[in-house]
Protein backbone atom coordinates (compact mmCIF):
# COMPACT_ATOMS: atom_id res chain seq x y z
CA UNK A 1 0.00 0.00 0.00
CA UNK A 2 2.93 2.18 0.77
CA UNK A 3 4.50 1.43 -2.33
CA UNK A 4 1.69 2.30 -4.00
CA UNK A 5 1.26 5.85 -2.38
CA UNK A 6 4.81 6.00 -3.25
CA UNK A 7 4.32 5.25 -7.03
CA UNK A 8 1.07 7.78 -7.07
CA UNK A 9 3.12 10.68 -5.61
CA UNK A 10 5.82 10.38 -8.22
CA UNK A 11 3.54 10.09 -11.21
CA UNK A 12 1.42 12.99 -9.81
CA UNK A 13 4.58 15.21 -9.25
CA UNK A 14 6.07 13.61 -12.57
CA UNK A 15 2.52 14.75 -13.87
CA UNK A 16 2.71 18.75 -12.19
CA UNK A 17 5.99 18.95 -13.82
CA UNK A 18 5.41 17.99 -17.03
CA UNK A 19 1.95 20.23 -17.02
CA UNK A 20 4.23 22.93 -15.50
CA UNK A 21 6.62 23.05 -17.83
CA UNK A 22 4.00 22.73 -20.45
CA UNK A 23 2.27 25.72 -19.55
CA UNK A 24 4.96 28.31 -18.01
CA UNK A 25 5.14 30.23 -21.41
CA UNK A 26 0.79 30.31 -21.18
CA UNK A 27 -1.94 29.73 -23.70
CA UNK A 28 -2.13 30.63 -27.80
CA UNK A 29 -5.67 30.93 -27.83
CA UNK A 30 -8.45 31.57 -30.92
CA UNK A 31 -11.61 31.53 -30.03
CA UNK A 32 -14.12 32.26 -33.38
CA UNK A 33 -18.06 32.17 -32.57
CA UNK A 34 -19.98 33.11 -35.42
CA UNK A 35 -24.22 33.22 -34.52
CA UNK A 36 -24.84 33.93 -37.97
CA UNK A 37 -25.90 31.52 -40.54
CA UNK A 38 -24.75 27.85 -39.69
CA UNK A 39 -23.16 29.47 -37.15
CA UNK A 40 -19.55 28.00 -37.09
CA UNK A 41 -17.35 28.10 -33.40
CA UNK A 42 -13.92 27.26 -33.71
CA UNK A 43 -11.59 27.31 -30.95
CA UNK A 44 -8.13 26.39 -30.19
CA UNK A 45 -6.36 26.52 -27.40
CA UNK A 46 -2.46 25.72 -27.59
CA UNK A 47 0.27 25.26 -24.66
CA UNK A 48 2.65 28.15 -26.19
CA UNK A 49 5.91 26.52 -24.81
CA UNK A 50 4.90 23.63 -27.57
CA UNK A 51 4.63 25.86 -30.89
CA UNK A 52 8.27 26.42 -31.17
CA UNK A 53 8.57 22.56 -30.91
CA UNK A 54 6.33 22.18 -33.30
CA UNK A 55 7.16 23.84 -35.91
CA UNK A 56 10.33 21.93 -36.05
CA UNK A 57 8.24 18.57 -37.70
CA UNK A 58 6.98 21.22 -40.09
CA UNK A 59 8.75 19.94 -43.30
CA UNK A 60 11.37 21.78 -44.46
CA UNK A 61 9.76 23.03 -47.64
CA UNK A 62 7.29 24.33 -46.32
CA UNK A 63 8.47 26.60 -44.13
CA UNK A 64 10.48 27.84 -46.87
CA UNK A 65 7.13 28.29 -48.89
CA UNK A 66 5.73 30.08 -45.19
CA UNK A 67 9.22 31.85 -44.97
CA UNK A 68 9.09 33.30 -48.64
CA UNK A 69 5.65 34.38 -48.37
CA UNK A 70 5.97 35.97 -44.56
CA UNK A 71 9.57 37.36 -45.91
CA UNK A 72 8.24 41.43 -46.28
CA UNK A 73 5.77 41.61 -42.96
CA UNK A 74 8.06 39.40 -41.04
CA UNK A 75 10.81 41.57 -39.72
CA UNK A 76 8.32 43.95 -38.61
CA UNK A 77 6.16 41.17 -36.69
CA UNK A 78 9.15 39.66 -35.53
CA UNK A 79 10.77 43.87 -34.50
CA UNK A 80 7.04 44.46 -33.35
CA UNK A 81 6.91 41.19 -31.02
CA UNK A 82 9.53 42.02 -29.25
CA UNK A 83 9.61 45.54 -28.45
CA UNK A 84 6.15 44.46 -27.05
CA UNK A 85 7.43 42.59 -24.45
CA UNK A 86 8.78 45.95 -22.71
CA UNK A 87 4.93 46.27 -22.34
CA UNK A 88 3.25 43.79 -20.84
CA UNK A 89 0.33 45.43 -19.49
CA UNK A 90 -0.85 48.15 -22.01
CA UNK A 91 -4.01 49.34 -23.48
CA UNK A 92 -2.88 49.79 -27.45
CA UNK A 93 -5.85 50.08 -29.86
CA UNK A 94 -9.42 50.61 -28.82
CA UNK A 95 -11.96 51.62 -31.57
CA UNK A 96 -15.99 51.55 -31.48
CA UNK A 97 -17.94 51.59 -34.66
CA UNK A 98 -21.40 51.40 -33.44
CA UNK A 99 -22.35 47.33 -33.08
CA UNK A 100 -18.23 46.31 -34.16
CA UNK A 101 -15.21 46.87 -31.57
CA UNK A 102 -11.98 46.18 -31.64
CA UNK A 103 -9.42 46.09 -28.52
CA UNK A 104 -5.97 45.19 -29.19
CA UNK A 105 -3.74 45.50 -26.13
CA UNK A 106 -1.24 43.59 -23.82
CA UNK A 107 -1.71 41.94 -20.44
CA UNK A 108 0.61 39.37 -18.62
CA UNK A 109 3.04 39.73 -21.54
CA UNK A 110 0.30 37.96 -24.02
CA UNK A 111 -1.47 40.38 -27.00
CA UNK A 112 -4.76 40.19 -26.41
CA UNK A 113 -7.17 40.84 -29.66
CA UNK A 114 -10.68 40.93 -28.93
CA UNK A 115 -12.95 41.90 -32.13
CA UNK A 116 -16.60 42.07 -32.18
CA UNK A 117 -19.12 42.40 -35.07
CA UNK A 118 -22.87 41.43 -35.41
CA UNK A 119 -22.49 37.47 -35.96
CA UNK A 120 -19.12 37.45 -35.25
CA UNK A 121 -16.48 37.35 -32.21
CA UNK A 122 -12.81 37.06 -32.57
CA UNK A 123 -11.01 36.11 -29.15
CA UNK A 124 -7.03 35.76 -29.84
CA UNK A 125 -4.63 35.62 -26.88
CA UNK A 126 -1.16 34.74 -27.61
CA UNK A 127 2.23 35.12 -25.65
CA UNK A 128 4.36 37.58 -27.47
CA UNK A 129 7.65 35.49 -26.83
CA UNK A 130 6.06 32.72 -28.96
CA UNK A 131 5.13 35.48 -31.55
CA UNK A 132 8.57 36.54 -31.42
CA UNK A 133 9.75 32.66 -31.62
CA UNK A 134 7.76 31.44 -34.59
CA UNK A 135 8.64 34.82 -36.30
CA UNK A 136 12.15 34.24 -36.03
CA UNK A 137 12.19 30.57 -37.08
CA UNK A 138 10.54 32.43 -40.30
CA UNK A 139 12.30 34.85 -40.73
CA UNK A 140 15.50 31.88 -40.70
CA UNK A 141 13.66 30.34 -43.87
CA UNK A 142 12.82 33.75 -45.66
CA UNK A 143 14.96 34.06 -48.81
CA UNK A 144 18.26 35.76 -48.66
CA UNK A 145 18.60 34.88 -44.67
CA UNK B 1 20.18 3.87 -1.18
CA UNK B 2 19.16 3.43 2.38
CA UNK B 3 15.93 2.86 3.41
CA UNK B 4 15.67 6.36 4.72
CA UNK B 5 16.53 8.03 1.41
CA UNK B 6 13.98 5.69 -0.30
CA UNK B 7 10.77 7.12 1.94
CA UNK B 8 12.48 10.24 0.99
CA UNK B 9 12.21 9.87 -2.97
CA UNK B 10 8.71 11.16 -3.20
CA UNK B 11 8.95 13.67 -1.24
CA UNK B 12 11.65 14.65 -3.23
CA UNK B 13 10.02 14.77 -6.57
CA UNK B 14 7.23 16.70 -4.97
CA UNK B 15 9.68 19.36 -3.79
CA UNK B 16 10.75 19.33 -6.88
CA UNK B 17 7.90 19.81 -8.78
CA UNK B 18 6.89 22.48 -6.38
CA UNK B 19 10.03 23.93 -6.92
CA UNK B 20 9.21 24.56 -10.41
CA UNK B 21 6.26 26.93 -9.62
CA UNK B 22 9.17 29.14 -7.58
CA UNK B 23 10.38 30.19 -10.55
CA UNK B 24 6.91 31.35 -12.52
CA UNK B 25 6.52 33.42 -9.12
CA UNK B 26 9.90 35.17 -9.20
CA UNK B 27 9.14 35.56 -13.05
CA UNK B 28 6.09 37.25 -12.42
CA UNK B 29 7.25 39.42 -10.09
CA UNK B 30 10.15 40.82 -12.09
CA UNK B 31 8.19 41.00 -15.03
CA UNK B 32 5.39 43.32 -12.61
CA UNK B 33 8.18 45.20 -11.29
CA UNK B 34 9.54 45.90 -15.03
CA UNK B 35 6.10 46.86 -16.37
CA UNK B 36 5.98 49.13 -13.84
CA UNK B 37 9.59 50.78 -14.29
CA UNK B 38 8.84 50.91 -17.90
CA UNK B 39 5.53 52.67 -17.39
CA UNK B 40 7.11 55.43 -15.30
CA UNK B 41 9.84 56.40 -17.72
CA UNK B 42 8.42 55.60 -20.91
CA UNK B 43 6.36 58.39 -23.01
CA UNK B 44 3.09 57.45 -24.92
CA UNK B 45 1.63 59.52 -27.78
CA UNK B 46 -2.05 58.84 -27.79
CA UNK B 47 -4.86 59.69 -30.33
CA UNK B 48 -8.28 59.58 -29.59
CA UNK B 49 -10.91 60.59 -31.54
CA UNK B 50 -14.81 60.80 -30.07
CA UNK B 51 -17.37 60.92 -33.09
CA UNK B 52 -20.65 62.55 -32.01
CA UNK B 53 -22.69 61.25 -35.07
CA UNK B 54 -25.46 58.11 -34.89
CA UNK B 55 -22.73 55.33 -35.11
CA UNK B 56 -20.96 57.30 -32.10
CA UNK B 57 -17.41 56.42 -33.02
CA UNK B 58 -14.90 55.89 -30.94
CA UNK B 59 -10.99 55.25 -31.54
CA UNK B 60 -8.39 55.43 -29.30
CA UNK B 61 -4.77 54.19 -30.09
CA UNK B 62 -1.88 54.53 -26.95
CA UNK B 63 1.78 54.35 -28.50
CA UNK B 64 4.60 53.90 -26.44
CA UNK B 65 7.35 56.14 -28.49
CA UNK B 66 10.38 53.98 -27.97
CA UNK B 67 8.46 51.11 -29.63
CA UNK B 68 7.31 53.47 -33.01
CA UNK B 69 11.44 54.10 -32.80
CA UNK B 70 12.21 51.15 -33.08
CA UNK B 71 9.53 49.75 -35.34
CA UNK B 72 9.26 52.62 -38.01
CA UNK B 73 12.66 51.36 -39.30
CA UNK B 74 11.04 48.05 -39.90
CA UNK B 75 8.62 49.21 -42.33
CA UNK B 76 9.76 49.70 -45.97
CA UNK B 77 6.70 50.91 -47.73
CA UNK B 78 5.99 53.48 -50.30
CA UNK B 79 7.81 56.51 -49.42
CA UNK B 80 8.93 55.58 -46.11
CA UNK B 81 12.20 53.84 -45.82
CA UNK B 82 14.60 53.47 -42.60
CA UNK B 83 12.33 55.85 -40.60
CA UNK B 84 12.66 58.29 -43.15
CA UNK B 85 10.08 59.37 -44.94
CA UNK B 86 10.77 60.91 -49.04
CA UNK B 87 8.85 64.38 -49.40
CA UNK B 88 11.35 65.58 -52.66
CA UNK B 89 8.46 65.24 -55.34
CA UNK B 90 5.60 65.14 -52.00
CA UNK B 91 2.36 66.92 -53.68
CA UNK B 92 1.56 69.83 -51.14
CA UNK B 93 -0.49 71.99 -53.58
CA UNK B 94 3.04 73.56 -54.60
CA UNK B 95 4.12 74.03 -50.97
CA UNK B 96 7.53 73.45 -50.37
CA UNK B 97 7.32 71.25 -47.06
CA UNK B 98 11.11 71.55 -46.01
CA UNK B 99 11.79 75.21 -46.98
CA UNK B 100 8.40 75.90 -44.73
CA UNK B 101 9.77 74.39 -41.79
CA UNK B 102 13.53 75.44 -42.52
CA UNK B 103 12.22 78.79 -42.20
CA UNK B 104 9.90 79.04 -39.33
CA UNK B 105 12.59 77.13 -37.72
CA UNK B 106 15.17 79.69 -38.42
CA UNK B 107 13.15 82.73 -37.52
CA UNK B 108 12.36 84.05 -34.17
CA UNK B 109 9.31 84.26 -32.05
CA UNK B 110 6.20 85.56 -33.96
CA UNK B 111 3.30 85.24 -35.85
CA UNK B 112 4.02 84.92 -39.31
CA UNK B 113 1.02 83.70 -41.32
CA UNK B 114 -2.37 85.53 -40.54
CA UNK B 115 -5.26 84.92 -42.69
CA UNK B 116 -9.08 86.32 -41.49
CA UNK B 117 -11.61 85.63 -44.37
CA UNK B 118 -15.93 84.54 -43.74
CA UNK B 119 -14.50 81.23 -43.77
CA UNK B 120 -11.97 80.75 -42.00
CA UNK B 121 -9.18 82.76 -39.66
CA UNK B 122 -5.61 80.64 -39.96
CA UNK B 123 -2.61 81.95 -37.98
CA UNK B 124 0.65 80.11 -37.75
CA UNK B 125 2.51 81.15 -34.64
CA UNK B 126 6.10 80.53 -33.23
CA UNK B 127 6.61 80.82 -29.12
CA UNK B 128 8.60 79.45 -26.17
CA UNK B 129 9.91 76.88 -28.51
CA UNK B 130 6.77 75.28 -30.19
CA UNK B 131 4.75 75.79 -33.59
CA UNK B 132 1.39 76.85 -33.13
CA UNK B 133 -1.14 76.29 -35.92
CA UNK B 134 -4.64 77.51 -35.28
CA UNK B 135 -7.48 77.09 -37.84
CA UNK B 136 -10.80 78.19 -37.13
CA UNK B 137 -13.68 77.22 -39.78
CA UNK B 138 -16.58 79.35 -40.03
CA UNK B 139 -18.75 77.60 -42.30
CA UNK B 140 -19.77 74.91 -40.25
CA UNK B 141 -22.49 75.30 -37.80
CA UNK B 142 -20.50 75.01 -34.26
CA UNK B 143 -17.22 76.20 -35.92
CA UNK B 144 -14.80 73.76 -35.77
CA UNK B 145 -11.63 74.46 -34.26
CA UNK B 146 -8.07 72.67 -35.19
CA UNK B 147 -5.01 73.32 -32.74
CA UNK B 148 -1.23 71.87 -33.51
CA UNK B 149 1.40 72.47 -31.42
CA UNK B 150 5.15 71.08 -32.37
CA UNK B 151 8.01 71.50 -30.68
CA UNK B 152 10.72 73.05 -32.89
CA UNK B 153 13.26 70.54 -31.79
CA UNK B 154 10.83 68.34 -33.07
CA UNK B 155 10.88 70.24 -36.38
CA UNK B 156 14.63 70.62 -36.12
CA UNK B 157 14.92 66.50 -35.49
CA UNK B 158 12.17 66.16 -39.04
CA UNK B 159 14.72 68.17 -41.02
CA UNK B 160 18.25 66.46 -39.53
CA UNK B 161 18.08 64.16 -42.84
CA UNK B 162 19.36 64.73 -46.10
CA UNK B 163 17.34 67.36 -48.36
CA UNK B 164 14.35 65.30 -49.53
CA UNK B 165 13.39 63.80 -46.37
CA UNK B 166 11.56 63.88 -43.51
CA UNK B 167 13.45 61.96 -40.30
CA UNK B 168 10.62 60.48 -38.44
CA UNK B 169 12.61 58.31 -35.93
CA UNK B 170 14.49 61.20 -34.83
CA UNK B 171 11.13 63.23 -34.25
CA UNK B 172 9.59 60.70 -32.65
CA UNK B 173 13.24 60.54 -30.17
CA UNK B 174 13.04 64.24 -30.31
CA UNK B 175 9.18 64.43 -28.95
CA UNK B 176 10.33 61.65 -26.38
CA UNK B 177 12.11 64.50 -24.68
CA UNK B 178 9.34 67.04 -24.41
CA UNK B 179 6.79 67.17 -21.56
CA UNK B 180 3.45 66.53 -21.50
CA UNK B 181 1.95 68.31 -24.39
CA UNK B 182 -1.47 68.70 -26.53
CA UNK B 183 -0.22 68.41 -30.47
CA UNK B 184 -3.19 68.03 -31.89
CA UNK B 185 -6.96 69.34 -30.72
CA UNK B 186 -9.98 69.20 -33.42
CA UNK B 187 -12.96 69.77 -32.42
CA UNK B 188 -16.02 70.16 -35.06
CA UNK B 189 -19.89 69.05 -35.25
CA UNK B 190 -19.10 65.90 -35.87
CA UNK B 191 -15.68 65.02 -34.04
CA UNK B 192 -13.25 65.54 -30.91
CA UNK B 193 -9.74 64.69 -31.81
CA UNK B 194 -6.98 65.33 -29.53
CA UNK B 195 -3.24 63.54 -29.95
CA UNK B 196 -1.30 64.40 -27.28
CA UNK B 197 1.83 62.61 -25.38
CA UNK B 198 2.12 61.56 -21.82
CA UNK B 199 3.70 59.16 -19.32
CA UNK B 200 0.44 57.08 -18.53
CA UNK B 201 0.29 54.14 -20.72
CA UNK B 202 -3.77 54.24 -20.56
CA UNK B 203 -6.42 56.79 -21.92
CA UNK B 204 -7.90 58.57 -18.62
CA UNK B 205 -10.03 60.77 -20.29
Amino acid sequence: MVLLGKIALGFGATVVMAGAYTFHEGLLRVDVDETHGRGSHVHVWVPAAIVPMAIRFIPRDRMRDAGERAANFMPLVHTVAKELQKYPEAELVEVHDGPQYVHIRTHNGNLLIDADEPGQTVHVSCPLATIDDVSRELAEFAPGS
Amino acid sequence: MTSRTRHLLPVIAFLAATSLFAPLGTRAQSSTSTSSTNSHGDRWLHVRVISTDAKGETVRVNVPLELAERVLPAIDHDRLHNGKVRIGCMDCDGVDVRTLFEAVRSSKDGEFVTVQSNDADISVTKKDGLMLVHVHDKNKPKHSQVEVKVPMKVVEALLSGSKDELDIVAGLHALAGQGDVELVSVKDDDNTIRVWLDSKNVTTD
